[in-house]
């Protein structure tokens, strides 16, 4: 997955310095090259913590613990629990799909499902550093209150509006 | 040392001094973890942070304005909808891209927009989703979630838009 990314980041890369080439020379071409590098220079005392940060939250915390916590939760506790795990798991989407559908074969409803994915994508504990760094205090504060209701709101309305699906959804599973 | 930087050494040092009063070497595998991760996305960032460059001295800032600019409403806001959903990537990748683009002049509403649409919406997120939990699921998700990038961005310029 990564090495892909790297592929496709890579070719953005060159694009983009043909067409700096093409708009401003060899001039340009290094001044974006030197531009980016100053910017990632100057964040790196960010990022360095922001690491450090993502690095104890994810020995402290393992994905078993956060399992074990949610549980079989249901109702408007499972729905509460799952936000609060969602947002406290870490790893990428290879780690917490699988978590998911590990908690739907232990019995969660698909209400406690979608919080848990909804706040891993909008409460991100371990991605916060990250995102402080990089956007500021002030986007990052506004962005969480803005979506702070968004887990659990769509936990109940999916639980209200679609709970019966979670049946098919289960015997689907692999 | 700026404002950020001493923000982010507060939890840094709890969490640290914590792993460190647990006395299972905790403290020494937070850090070896952390510099693993860092070290293994290095290129991504050197790359990403080039493409950043790139795209600053490329990127007309009066045409990123009108589209996603402060005063683009609510177009602007689905503009950055779609814009995040087709965004690829991890944070590592796509955060700093975001950060140059909100830099470039992109509004507060729009780059909350954008952020959320990538983290809850992302297309490739989807595919990964369908992958170990099923089309269904996926589906009933990102059809409840659809219309919340765009009123979160309505809200965070309702509330936070006119201050910068």
């Amino acid at each position: 997955m990564r090495d892909y990314t790297i592929l496709i980041l890579g070719g953005i890369v060159l694009l983009l310095a043909g067409a700096a080439w093409r708009s401003g020379g060899w001039e340009l071409v290094l001044a974006g090259a030197v531009g980016g590098v100053k910017t990632l220079l100057l964040v790196a005392p960010l990022l360095l913590c922001a690491f450090l940060i993502a690095g104890l939250i994810q020995v402290l915390l393992t994905q078993d613990k956060v399992a074990y916590w949610l549980g079989e939760g249901s109702g408007w506790r499972g729905i509460f629990l799952a936000c609060i795990g969602g947002a406290l798991i870490p790893g990428g989407p290879y780690v917490y799909y699988p978590i998911a559908a590990a908690l739907l074969r232990a019995g969660a409803s698909l209400g406690v499902l979608v919080a848990f994915v909804s706040a891993k994508n909008v409460w991100p504990v371990v991605r916060l550093p990250l995102e402080f760094a990089l956007l500021g205090p002030r986007l990052t504060v506004a962005r969480l209150l803005t979506t702070f209701l968004i887990p659990p709101l769509l936990g109940f309305l999916a639980q209200a509006l679609a709970g019966r699906q979670v049946e098919a959804i289960r015997e689907n599973l692999k | 040392m700026n404002l950020a930087t001493f923000t982010l050494l507060i939890p840094a040092g709890i969490l640290f001094a914590y792993a460190w009063r647990r006395g299972d070497g905790s403290h020494r595998r937070g850090l070896a973890k952390g510099g693993r991760t860092l070290l293994s996305v290095l290129p991504l960032l050197l790359l990403a942070f080039t493409t950043i460059g790139y795209v600053s001295v490329l990127l007309p800032q009066e045409g990123l304005q009108n589209l996603m600019g402060p005063d683009s409403g609510w177009r602007g806001l689905l503009r950055a909808q779609g814009m995040g959903m087709l965004m690829p990537g991890g944070p590592y990748v796509v955060l700093p891209l975001i950060s140059t683009l909100y830099q470039l002049g992109t509004g507060l509403g729009a780059t909350i927009t954008l952020v959320t649409s990538w983290s809850s919406l992302s297309l490739l997120n989807a595919l990964w989703e369908a992958h170990f939990i099923g089309w269904r699921f996926t589906l009933i998700r990102w059809t409840l979630l659809l219309p919340f990038p765009l009123l979160v961005g309505l809200l965070a310029e309702a509330w936070f838009g006119g201050t910068s």
